[in-house]
């Protein structure tokens, strides 16, 4: 067996779902972990991701700082609305994205996240007071990174959870948070909630769902709304477009090539976003073959790795690349990878910005977010 | 129990060094292991990613187990942490410990070779195919806390110990070397089926990999209590059958010509060690290491005599691994196959490099 996990080159920067190589790189995190290393670097091997088996809805950020050169739009905020109405009743029975109910006997005030969505979520509802405890990967917004991290490399550290009492511990589902994590956490009687999202619309759906949780549903409404509003304009502008390109999103190509899968979280925000999602051959697979990307023949070739060092000139220059139409017509756009694929309240602007990115005539108001400058 | 030597079997006269006078005893080795494991258990239970003070874990202990009288003050979570999740895990990595240096010491023993370890005969490939098809099937399945993963590593284990013991000629006339190739090309067998298991694994890789790498975080009672009694009970025979596998150690000939059963002895004794081994990695993965090394250092401080050699392996293997289950916490669970290795090679290589001369099985 050690001949398996030793195969896989050391050299990946990210996670993703890039199952292939996943083995090294949990190997490199732990090893470097053991450091203590605090300071992921964009290359570094310590920079990963909580999961390394993420589905390409999931957040996918190794790097926690994101570019200075990012202008971003200020996300949709949620001011203490509809004071009026009333009071959220506890205890109270929410059904999570698995299909498991849970009853809360109070409003929680001790929240757990153990994703980055989920705690933008919930900071973003105005509730970042009551996070206890969160992910290494928490990076918006400001202050989301300031509770204590319960995740060590990629491992959910049990112990440090339940130190924490948390009444609500947010987990991703699909592998995200590993089954087993969750169900060692409900063994011990801890309130667990699982999101997962596979379409933009079921984001929407878990901020309603986290909101009426943690006890804010109004204010989650209030946002999803926005967010909602936002998401039809981007849609509507990108379904007036009268081309549909044939659109290859990029996850990584360091080694092999990783794009969405079809029916995936990504390949639904291209379709929103205007485009034909070159995807890989099913879904559970998320390499796609250099042969079939060739025939594919993208129109445009969007690089949600340009975060991590890949830059449209040496696109180029990558052999058997040439005779795609996206670089004929230098068609390849950088794009922040992170508003893009994290399934939380900014996803509307990750749609825009992805919508920019295959239609850059589009004109939208207020404008996306601006395409972080090439590595290169 | 008696660990003094057995009459006939010749002390090694060599490194005349500053362990001679402990080599001589192994009985006091024997308690002083005993102490060894206990402070192990209780730094292992007092020590973790979450601080806890030593004097409310002892309280807490106390106050559970022998109904000590002190007054609660500690928080329900921090009674979660010590009984719930490190007693259970410390517990878990002793049984492991123990199950696996004594596999250790029986199948270099029977197979008369310094690198054998629990895992040469399949064991190690068998539980990894079972759990990665634990993995790719689609069944919740729970029993006793166990889950199909356990019961699927369990019995890959036990089959693939069962086809090298079949594929070999038996326990009859086969030879030693026969085993050992047969061992090796069923195991490369099964690998290349768990590679292809890993390569559908898709999303569940990650859990395939940690299983590989073996950890004790999520250790829990009922698990232990399913996993402990096959142990203890393994352990506990193969302890019993020291004087065979001395018998063995001198050869099938020799062995057969002091009496001894030799096709029997060397039948149970491979399935004493394969169960024990089986139900440690149900338990905690593949962890490597403790059964190579364990078994090793051992015989280089008190010689090759099993009677000595088992009851040590067994103390010396639990507390092993509890300290290298803790050390592998308090970074933030790394799996605790690397702690072993990383601790354990450097070791061995020294105490190789001391006792250069005269090392035998």
């Amino acid at each position: 067996m050690e001949e398996i996990t030793r195969r896989a080159p050391f050299r990946d920067r990210r996670t993703g779902s890039l199952r292939v190589r996943l083995v090294a790189l949990v190997a490199t995190a732990m090893l470097a972990s053991s450091c203590a290393s605090s300071a992921p670097g964009p290359t570094g091997p310590a920079s990963i991701a909580p999961n390394p088996t993420v589905t390409a809805n999931a957040t996918v950020a190794p790097n926690p700082t994101p570019s200075p050169n990012t202008t971003m739009t200020a996300p949709p905020t949620v001011t203490a609305s509809g004071s009026g109405g009333g009071k959220p009743q506890f205890p109270m029975t929410v059904t999570d994205d698995e299909g498991t109910q849970l009853t809360l006997p109070s409003e929680p005030q001790r929240i757990v996240s153990l994703s980055p969505a989920n705690t933008e979520i919930v900071f973003t509802l105005g509730e970042g007071a009551k996070v206890v405890g969160g992910t290494p990967d928490d990076d918006y917004p400001p202050g989301a990174g300031d509770p204590p991290d319960v995740i060590s490399a990629t491992t959910v550290v049990i112990e440090e959870v339940v130190a924490l009492q948390p009444d609500l511990i947010l987990a991703a589902g699909d592998g995200f948070t590993p089954e087993a994590t969750i169900q060692q956490l409900r063994a011990l009687g801890l309130h667990v909630l699982v999101v997962y999202a596979g379409t933009v619309d079921q984001v929407l759906a878990d901020i309603d769902l986290i909101g009426n949780a943690i006890g804010v549903g109004e204010a989650a409404t209030t946002l999803t709304d926005q967010m909602e509003t936002r998401v039809q304009e981007v849609t509507a502008a990108a379904a007036a477009e009268t081309s549909k390109p044939r659109t290859f999103y990029e996850i990584d190509a360091s080694d092999a090539i990783y794009g969405p899968a079809p029916d995936s979280f990504l390949a639904n925000m291209i379709q929103l976003a205007g485009g034909v999602a070159v995807t890989t051959a099913d879904a559970a697979t998320y390499e796609i073959p250099l042969e079939d990307l060739v025939r594919a023949d993208p129109e445009v070739i969007v690089l949600g790795d340009a975060d991590y060092g890949a830059c449209p000139n040496d696109v180029v220059a990558r052999p058997g690349w040439g005779q795609m139409t996206a670089v004929h017509d230098g068609a390849i756009r950088p794009i922040d990878d992170t508003i893009v694929t994290r399934p939380g309240p900014r996803i509307g602007e990750g749609l825009a910005a992805l919508a920019a990115a295959i239609h850059p005539d589009l004109v939208l108001t207020p404008p996306p977010p601006a395409p972080p400058a090439p590595a290169c | 129990m008696s660990t003094e030597l057995a009459p006939g079997i010749a002390r090694p006269t060599i490194a005349i060094g500053r362990f001679e006078a402990i080599r001589r005893r192994p009985a006091r080795l024997f308690v002083l292991g005993l102490g060894v494991l206990a402070v192990s258990i209780a730094l292992g239970i007092a020590f973790g990613s979450v601080s806890i003070p030593l004097d409310q874990t002892l309280a807490i202990l106390g106050h559970r187990f022998i109904g000590w009288p002190s007054a609660v003050t500690w928080s329900p979570s921090t009674e979660t942490i010590v009984l719930e999740l490190r007693l259970p895990r410390v517990l878990s990595a002793a049984t492991v410990g123990m199950g696996l240096a004594l596999a250790g010491v029986v199948l270099q023993g029977l197979l008369r070779n310094p690198l054998a370890d629990p895992y040469v005969l399949g064991t190690a490939s068998g539980a990894a195919l079972g759990a990665a098809v634990a993995l790719l099937v689609p069944i919740q399945f729970a029993f006793l806390g166990l889950g199909l993963l356990h019961l699927l590593a369990f019995a890959g284990a036990l089959i693939a110990v069962w086809l090298v013991y079949r594929l070999s000629g038996g326990g009859s006339s086969g030879s030693i070397t026969s085993v050992l190739l047969t061992g090796y090309a069923v195991g490369s067998l099964l690998a290349a089926g768990l590679a292809m298991a890993m390569f559908l694994s898709g999303d569940n890789l990650r859990q395939i990999f940690f299983y590989l790498l073996g950890s004790f975080a999520a250790s829990t009672w009922a698990q232990l209590a399913v996993a402990l009694p096959i142990v203890a009970v393994g352990s506990a025979l193969i302890l019993s059958r020291a004087r065979s596998l001395n018998a063995l150690l001198l050869g099938d000939e020799a062995a057969q010509h002091l009496g001894l059963n030799v096709r029997r002895e060397r039948t149970l004794l491979l399935a004493l060690a394969s169960l024990v081994t089986a139900a440690s990695v149900a338990l905690a993965g593949l962890i490597g290491f403790v059964g190579l090394v364990v078994p090793h250092v051992v015989r280089l401080v008190v010689g090759p005599n099993a009677r000595a050699v088992l009851p040590l392996a067994a103390v010396y293997g639990a507390s092993f691994l509890v300290l290298a289950d803790l050390v592998a916490r308090i970074p933030g669970e790394l799996p605790v196959g690397i702690v072993t290795a990383v601790v354990g090679a450097p070791f061995f290589l020294a105490l190789l490099r001391r006792y250069r001369t005269g090392y035998q099985l």
